[in-house]
C-alpha cells in the first residue's frame, strides 16, 4: 500500500510543487506573498474552460490560458504593485488579497458559484506494475510538472534570466545600478509566475472541479510546501511540495482520511515552530 | 564621584571575528566620556553590548553594582540607562508628541483597571505627563510639531525627538550614538552644552562620536578604540598627545 | 530634570480649555450612543438584522485592529478568535446550559487564551510566517469544529438557544440589537483608554520601531502578548455575538473568507484607528445586502473598494475624517 500512497502523493504533490514554485519565484524576486495566486490558478482553468465551451481545440485553449495569464500577471504588476513600490508588508499582502477578491468575483459574477468540470484530456487505462496501479493521468501530471521545472531550473542557472532574478534579489539597488530595469523585471516575473499557475490548472484542470473558490485550497497547501522546504528557495518549493503530498497520502492512508485535510496545517505549524528555516531556507537574521 | 555603569573586559565576536576584545570603562555620575575610533573600530558594538543589543562573548556590564549581562535590552534600559541609535530611533508613524511621551511612560504606574475604566487618578497622571512632554518638546525647541508624523521631521529633528525622550524618563545613564552627525557648528556647540548641563545634573553620559573638535571640549573622559581593542584611555589633554592615537587616528583624520 | 516642573506647570495653563473640550466630546458621544439606541423603534425586521450584524462586526474590527493596526503584527488568527469565541458561546448555553453572563465572560476567556497561545509564535517570526501559521491555526480550529462531533455537531452546525441576564430576554434582533449596543460601546471605551494610554503606545512603538522601544524599556514580547490577548477576547465576544444573533453556527462560517472580510474591513477602515473600524464595520456589512442578488458583485465590490484604499487613501476611511482635528485619533489623552 506504502508504494501506492506515495505515488500517488508524488502525483498530488508535483501540483503543489507547480503552485509553490510559482509563489517562490515572485517573492524571491519582489518579497510579495502572493495571497491570489490560488485565484491565478483558478482563472486558468476557467480561461480553458471558457475556450472550450466556445469551441476552440484543447490545446489551444490551454494555450490561451497560458496567453492570458502571462498578461494578466503583467497587469497586475503594472496596475497594482507597482504604485505600491516600497510600501510595507500589510499593504502589498492586502493588495494581493485585493486582487483574489477580484478575480473570485468576475469568475462568480460570470458563471455563478457552481461547480462544473472540463473533459477528460486523455483516457487511458491505468497500468499496473507489481501490484501498484498506476494513473496514467498522475503520471502524465508528473511528467509534465518534472520536465517545467528541469527547463526552470536550467533557465534560472544557466542564463542570463537566472542571472538577472538573482541580483534582483540580493539587492534591488544593486541591480538597477548595473543597468537591470527592475520595474520590469518585476512585471516580467509576475507574467511568468502566472504562467506557472495556468500551467499547474492546465495539468489539474481536467481532473478536478471547477468552482471560484477553488484556489484556497491550493494556496493552503503551497504555503505549507514553501514553509517545509523554506520560504524563498526554489528547490525547497519543489521538494517541499513533493514531499507535503506525500505526506497527505501516508496520513489520509494510515491514519484516517479526515487527515488529508489537515496535514499541510499541521506541517506549517510544526516546522514554523521547530525549524522556521525549513529544509533549504537560510534562517532568518535579525538586524538591529 | 560613584561608579555608575562599570563595563569589565567585554569581548564581542561575530562569527569568529572578534569586533571587541577585553575593553573596560567606567561612568562616573556627573561625567561626560566618549569613544572615538576610526570605523569599523567597534565603538557602536560596545554600545550595543553595553545595552544587551548584541551578546558579549565574555566580560561583564555593571549597572549600579549590579551585573546586566545577558539581560534582554528593555530589562537594562529599566536599570535607568537610556540610548539613542544612530541610524534613528524614532517611532516614524507616531506623532512627535506621542514619541516624547514615551519617555514619560515608566514613570505612570497607574494601574491597567484605572486606565482602563478611566478613573481621575489614571485620567490626572497622564494629563501630567502630557504636559511634561510638552514642556520637554519647549525646552528642545520643537515646539509647534506636537502632532506631525516623525517621519516628517527633519534628521537633526528626528535627533532631538529621539533625545528628550531619553532626558524624560529621567535616566541615570545616557548613551548617545554619534549625536552631532549633521548638526551644523553652532548646533554641536548647542549640543555641548546641553551634554555638560546633563553631567551637572549628575547623568553620566557616553558619547560614541566622530567630531573630534566636540568630544575634547566636552569630554571629561576619553576611551579611543581601534580594530575592537582599547588604543588609549585618560583624558583630553592625555589622549590627544599619546602618540598611539595620533598614528592611528588623529593623525590620518 | 529639576528644570521641568514650572515648565511644566506652565504648559499645563490650557488645561481648563481642554478638559472643556473633554466635556464636550463626551456629551456628544453620549448623545450620539442614545441616538444608536432609538432605531430599533421603527426599522423594519431586516433592517434590524442587518443593523444587529453591523454591531458584531464593529466588535470584530476593534479587536483585529489592535493587532493589525495597532500592533502590527500581520496575523491571520481572527477567524479562529471569532470561530471560538461562537462556539464557545454556543456550547456554553445550549449543552452547558451556563448562565448568559457567564457564557459570555467564558467566550472572551478562551479567546483571550488562544490570543495569548497565537502571540507565542509572533514573539520569534516575523512578518509573512506569522500570517502564515496563523493561518494554518485557524484552518486546523475550523477542521477541529468539524470532526468533533460530538461535541460540535459537526458541518450540520450547533444551535444557539436565546438567553437573557437580569430578567431580559434576548429572543428577538431589536433586544439583541440593545444587547450589542451596550457591549460594543463598552469594547469600545475601555479599548479606547487603553490606546490613548502607556498601553496604546508602547504597542505602536514596538510596531514602528521593536529595538527603540526595548531601549525605553518597553517589553516587546509582553506589548505582542498582551495585544494579542486583548484583541483575542474582543474578536470572541464578537462570536459569541454572532452565534446568537443567527441562532446556529457552523463550521464554515469560520474559514478563509471570514478572515478576508475582517481583514478588508479593517483595511477599508483605517488600520490603527477605532473610528475607522466601526466605518469600515458598517460600510462593508451594508454595501454587500445592497448587492446580494448579484453573484460575485459583494467580492467586485471588495476588491475595488480595497484597491482604492491602497492606492488613494493608505490610511482608510479614517484617515480621510482625521484630517478634521477633532476626529483624529491620538494615543494620548487630549
Amino acid at each position: 500500500m506504502a508504494a501506492q500512497l506515495v505515488l500517488s502523493g508524488i502525483g498530488q504533490g508535483s501540483i503543489y510543487a507547480l503552485v509553490a514554485l510559482g509563489m517562490t519565484i515572485l517573492f524571491r524576486v519582489t518579497t510579495i506573498v502572493n495571497f491570489a495566486h490560488g485565484e491565478l490558478f483558478m482563472a486558468g482553468a476557467f480561461v480553458i474552460y471558457a475556450l472550450l465551451r466556445w469551441g476552440v481545440p484543447y490545446p489551444l485553449a490551454m494555450l490561451g490560458a497560458i496567453v492570458f495569464l502571462f498578461a494578466l500577471g503583467n497587469a497586475v504588476e503594472r496596475g497594482l504593485m507597482r504604485p505600491l513600490a516600497g510600501a510595507p508588508h500589510i499593504s502589498l499582502a492586502m493588495m494581493t488579497v485585493a486582487l483574489s477578491y477580484l478575480l473570485r468575483g468576475a469568475v462568480r459574477f460570470v458563471w455563478g458559484g457552481n461547480v462544473r468540470s472540463l473533459p477528460p484530456l486523455f483516457s487511458f487505462a491505468p497500468v499496473e506494475v507489481s501490484g501498484v496501479i498506476i494513473d496514467a493521468e498522475d503520471l502524465v501530471i508528473i511528467l509534465s510538472a518534472a520536465a517545467l521545472l528541469a527547463v526552470f531550473f536550467v533557465l534560472m542557472r544557466y542564463s542570463q534570466l537566472g542571472k538577472y532574478a538573482q541580483a534582483v534579489t540580493d539587492s534591488a539597488r544593486g541591480a538597477a545600478l548595473v543597468g537591470i530595469n527592475v520595474p520590469a523585471f518585476h512585471c516580467l516575473m509576475w507574467g511568468v509566475a502566472a504562467v506557472v499557475a495556468a500551467v499547474a490548472s492546465i495539468l489539474v484542470a481536467p481532473e478536478t472541479m471547477l468552482y471560484p473558490d477553488m484556489g484556497a485550497r491550493v494556496l493552503l497547501r503551497a504555503f505549507a510546501a514553501m514553509t517545509l522546504g523554506g520560504f524563498g528557495s526554489l528547490a525547497g518549493a519543489v521538494v517541499g511540495g513533493l514531499l507535503m503530498g506525500v505526506i497527505e497520502q501516508l496520513a489520509g492512508g494510515y491514519v484516517s482520511t479526515a487527515m488529508i485535510d489537515i496535514a499541510s496545517y499541521i506541517v506549517i505549524i510544526a516546522v514554523l515552530l521547530l525549524r522556521p528555516a525549513g529544509l533549504f531556507g537560510r534562517p532568518e537574521v535579525v538586524r538591529v | 564621584m560613584t561608579a555608575l555603569l562599570e563595563v569589565e573586559r567585554l569581548s564581542v565576536a561575530f562569527g569568529g571575528l572578534a569586533a571587541l576584545s577585553e575593553v573596560c570603562l567606567t561612568l562616573a555620575e556627573g561625567t561626560v566620556t566618549a569613544v572615538i575610533g576610526p570605523n569599523g573600530a567597534g565603538k557602536t558594538t560596545l554600545l550595543n553590548a553595553i545595552t544587551g543589543y548584541v551578546r558579549p562573548q565574555s566580560g561583564r556590564v555593571i549597572i549600579e553594582g549590579r551585573a546586566v549581562t545577558g539581560l534582554p535590552p528593555f530589562a537594562i534600559a529599566r536599570r535607568g540607562l537610556r540610548r539613542t541609535f544612530q541610524n534613528g530611533g524614532a517611532f516614524n508613524d507616531m506623532s512627535v508628541l506621542e514619541n516624547i511621551l514615551l519617555g514619560a511612560d515608566k514613570a505612570l504606574r497607574s494601574p491597567f483597571f484605572g486606565i482602563l475604566f478611566g478613573f481621575p487618578g489614571a485620567r490626572r497622571a497622564e494629563r501630567q505627563a502630557v504636559a511634561e512632554a510638552r514642556a520637554m518638546l519647549a525646552r528642545a525647541g520643537i515646539r509647534g510639531l506636537e502632532e506631525t508624523r516623525a517621519r516628517e521631521l527633519s534628521f537633526g529633528q528626528q535627533r532631538l525627538v529621539e533625545i528628550s525622550r531619553a532626558l524624560l524618563s529621567r535616566p541615570r545613564i545616557l548613551l548617545l550614538d554619534e549625536p552631532a552627525v549633521g548638526l551644523s557648528e553652532s548646533e554641536r556647540e548647542e549640543l555641548r552644552q546641553r551634554l555638560r548641563g546633563l553631567a551637572g545634573e549628575g547623568i553620566a553620559v557616553l558619547l560614541v562620536e566622530h567630531v573630534v573638535d566636540l568630544v575634547m571640549a566636552v569630554s571629561d573622559r576619553v576611551l579611543v578604540l581601534n580594530s575592537g581593542q582599547v588604543l588609549a584611555a585618560g583624558t583630553p589633554l592625555e589622549v590627544r598627545s599619546d602618540p598611539a592615537v595620533l598614528e592611528a587616528y588623529l593623525g590620518s583624520a | 530634570m529639576n528644570g521641568v516642573s514650572p515648565a511644566a506647570k506652565a504648559a499645563q495653563k490650557p488645561a481648563p480649555k481642554a478638559g472643556r473640550v473633554l466635556r464636550w466630546k463626551n456629551a456628544g458621544l453620549f448623545a450620539v450612543l442614545v441616538l444608536l439606541a432609538l432605531p430599533p423603534f421603527f426599522v423594519d425586521d431586516y433592517i434590524q438584522f442587518i443593523l444587529d450584524l453591523i454591531l458584531v462586526y464593529v466588535m470584530v474590527s476593534v479587536g483585529f485592529n489592535i493587532v493589525l493596526g495597532y500592533a502590527g503584527q500581520l496575523a491571520f488568527a481572527n477567524a479562529a478568535f471569532f470561530g471560538l469565541g461562537a462556539y464557545a458561546m454556543a456550547l456554553c448555553l445550549g449543552r452547558f446550559h451556563w448562565p448568559f453572563a457567564a457564557a459570555l465572560v467564558t467566550a472572551a476567556g478562551v479567546g483571550g487564551g488562544a490570543g495569548l497561545l497565537v502571540s507565542l509564535p509572533a514573539l520569534r517570526l516575523r512578518a509573512y510566517y506569522l500570517a502564515i501559521v496563523t493561518l494554518a491555526f485557524g484552518e486546523l480550529l475550523r477542521w477541529g469544529y468539524v470532526h468533533a462531533s460530538s461535541l460540535t455537531h459537526g458541518s450540520a452546525g450547533l444551535a444557539v438557544p436565546a438567553a437573557g441576564v437580569f430578567g431580559l430576554h434576548f429572543a428577538t434582533d431589536r433586544a439583541r440589537y440593545w444587547l450589542f449596543l451596550v457591549l460594543v460601546a463598552l469594547t469600545l471605551w475601555g479599548s479606547a483608554n487603553l490606546l490613548r494610554s502607556r498601553f496604546g503606545r508602547s504597542l505602536a512603538a514596538v510596531r514602528d520601531n521593536e529595538a527603540a522601544a526595548a531601549a525605553i524599556g518597553v517589553s516587546p514580547a509582553l506589548a505582542k502578548i498582551g495585544a494579542f490577548s486583548w484583541s483575542g477576547s474582543i474578536v470572541a465576544l464578537g462570536g459569541a455575538m454572532y452565534a446568537l444573533l443567527l441562532g446556529r453556527i457552523s463550521p464554515e462560517s469560520f474559514g478563509l473568507s471570514q478572515l478576508l472580510l475582517h481583514f478588508s474591513i479593517v483595511m477599508i477602515g483605517g488600520l490603527g484607528s477605532l473610528l475607522g473600524s466601526v466605518l469600515g464595520a458598517v460600510i462593508l456589512t451594508a454595501a454587500p445586502e445592497l448587492l446580494r442578488d448579484i453573484p460575485g458583485l459583494e467580492e467586485i465590490l471588495f476588491g475595488v473598494l480595497l484597491i482604492a484604499v491602497l492606492l488613494f487613501m493608505p490610511k482608510g476611511v479614517a484617515g480621510v475624517l482625521g484630517r478634521f482635528s477633532l476626529l483624529r485619533e491620538r494615543l494620548y489623552l487630549s
